[in-house]
């Protein structure tokens, strides 16, 4: 579904990634590990548009999608949430998951586009709201809520659109380690739902440990790792970026 | 009984400031543009909807009409001359706004000519008396689709799929930009809306003041009214639009010639001359020196 082949990002004369390769399958979750400036983000921030790659090519359904703009990759299914959470203050937490059910590309009749609709605001917050703990903040705007919620939000607008790739941006860190399990538990359970595809970047070994099918490390911009996480843990290579030599 | 006949006059014509400040609110709030050419495309709507009922057309569909080719003109000039600008800063933008004011004002002083101009009746002539305050069809009927159009459009704002992405990139432009929404697109349809705004309130204007080039200094009273106003806020501007109103026409009907008449008697002084243009500016100063975030406005803070 996902095919990254030989992507570059550089930044005058930095290389941030160099030459990174990814497959990743429909219903399949990927953890994206590796130690901090590996490049993991950077490359987050290619696949979903935020750069553009100097080199390589990124295809998704058969699609290149290099140089596509975020609200473009948002229509065909392609939705991402940010490592620091876009910063928006007014908004509520209601308001913030429509949003992320508008930019999809799912064609609606004009009238529901002009009229939006209450049960819409029902289902979203029985589907997405509650099941992330936030059914009773949701007429809340966004600015006063905590850390740990409006990384949820972020998640649960990024399951708005109901996408068909989901790119995660280190999705739990800062939050306490039970709600990050559940945030982990539910990010499962939509891929169950909706079969789709995920990619997790995440420090907390115990989270993708639990999370995710496979696992690939990277450093220093390349892929040094792709196998089941077991098999990473032990891998020589690994352990050597990890804890030195 | 005086003042509350000139409060009558007042409601109607800052409903329509309201009009046409609700739009320069719309675009400053999405692209941090403060759009110079208001009072431009208030005049160009007045200008159309004259052309059109001058051709033979009945006035209210030449209204209608001229409304939809505002419409299309503001995603016009905000496609043709603000997206290539896009990278520009923000004064330069306005700068170019303030051209396009210029251009309009050319336009319509080529075609029509610098005279002040007989604006067709919009509505039927006459008026109605409610205890001793006699309130014409055409103050009537300009409050009242001010009024409702201000109040479709903040429903508009607050309750639908485009009103939520327009709050989205108001809020954050480059979150919106982030989470997948098309920040430009957003921007040409805030413009969109504004053109069409002022296009009616420009007619409506004139429809009770009589048409001239003048009718583009509009967009001078417009400032006041959304400084005053808090700058972001659409109910603000609404409220801010109501009060300049009144405000203009209690000085234009009691202040202006009880002033003269002091200074007559007491000076060689015989006339103040238009006190009532004076008055936004004045109150403009006083609430910036009192509250510069504006009534409505809230103080920006930064977050570290």
């Amino acid at each position: 579904m996902l095919k990254a082949r030989d992507v570059t990002v550089r930044f005058g004369g930095v290389v941030a990634v160099g030459g990174m390769s990814i497959d990743v399958h429909a219903g399949e979750i990927v953890g994206l590990i590796g130690p901090n400036g590996a490049g993991k983000t950077t490359f987050i921030n290619a696949v979903s548009g935020t750069y553009v790659p100097t080199q390589g090519t990124i295809s998704w359904r058969d699609e290149d999608i290099v140089g596509h703009s975020p609200s473009r990759l948002a229509r065909i299914g392609v939705g991402r949430t940010f490592q620091n959470v876009a910063s928006l203050n007014d908004l509520t937490v209601l308001d913030v998951v429509k949003v992320g059910r508008s930019v999809h590309g799912h064609s609606r009749g004009l009238r529901e586009f002009l009229c939006g609709s209450r049960a819409d605001d029902e289902a979203l917050t029985e589907r997405l709201l509650e099941p992330l703990g936030l059914a009773d903040h949701r007429h809340s705007p966004l600015q006063m809520l905590s850390y740990g919620h409006r990384k949820a939000v972020d998640i649960a607008r990024a399951l708005a659109s109901e996408p068909d790739l989901l790119l995660l941006d280190e999705p739990v860190a800062g939050v306490a380690p039970a709600e990050a399990f559940a945030l982990a538990g539910f990010v499962k359970q939509v891929r169950d739902l909706l079969g789709c595809a995920v990619v997790m970047v995440e420090h907390k070994m115990d989270v993708v440990m639990s999370t995710c099918d496979r696992v690939v490390v990277m450093a220093e911009g390349c892929k040094i790792f792709d196998g089941s996480g077991e098999a990473a843990q032990s891998d020589a290579e690994v352990r050597r970026v990890y804890l030195g030599d | 009984m005086f003042v509350l006949q000139l409060a009558v006059a007042g409601i109607a014509i800052g409903s329509v400031y309201a009009l046409i400040a609700l739009g320069i609110v719309l675009i400053y709030k999405c692209s941090g543009v403060v759009n110079f050419a208001q009072g431009g495309y208030a005049m160009l709507g007045a200008f159309i909807t004259y052309g059109l009922t001058s051709v033979g057309l009945p006035s209210v569909i030449a209204l209608v009409l001229a409304i939809a080719v505002m419409g299309g003109l503001g995603a016009l000039t905000q496609i043709l001359v603000l997206r290539p600008m896009l990278k520009a800063p923000v004064v330069a933008v306005m700068m170019a706004t303030l051209g396009i004011l210029i251009t309009f004002r050319a336009v319509c002083l080529l075609i029509w000519g610098p005279d002040q101009i007989g604006f067709p009746a919009l509505f039927p002539i006459g008026a109605i008396e409610l205890s001793g305050i006699f309130m014409t069809y055409n103050y009537i009927a300009a409050f009242l689709l001010s009024a409702i159009l201000c109040a479709g459009f903040l429903a508009f704002y607050h309750y639908t799929p485009i009103g939520l992405m327009q709050r989205c990139t108001a809020d954050n432009t480059r979150a919106a930009l982030a989470v997948g929404i098309h920040v430009s697109n957003q921007v040409t349809i805030a413009w969109t809306a504004s053109a069409m705004l002022a296009g009616l309130g420009g007619a409506l204007l004139a429809s009770l003041n009589g048409l001239s080039l003048g009718l583009s200094n509009i967009g001078l009273v417009a400032f006041p009214v959304i400084v005053l106003g808090g700058m972001t806020s659409l109910p603000g501007a609404v409220v801010a639009g109501l009060v300049l109103g009144i405000l203009q026409a209690v000085t234009d009907g009691v202040l202006t010639p009880a002033i003269e008449r002091f200074l007559r008697e007491h000076t060689d002084i015989y006339s103040v001359g238009t006190l009532q243009q004076v008055i936004p500016y004045a109150l403009l100063v006083l609430v910036l020196l009192v509250r510069p975030q504006g009534i409505f406005g809230t103080k920006e803070s930064e977050r570290v």
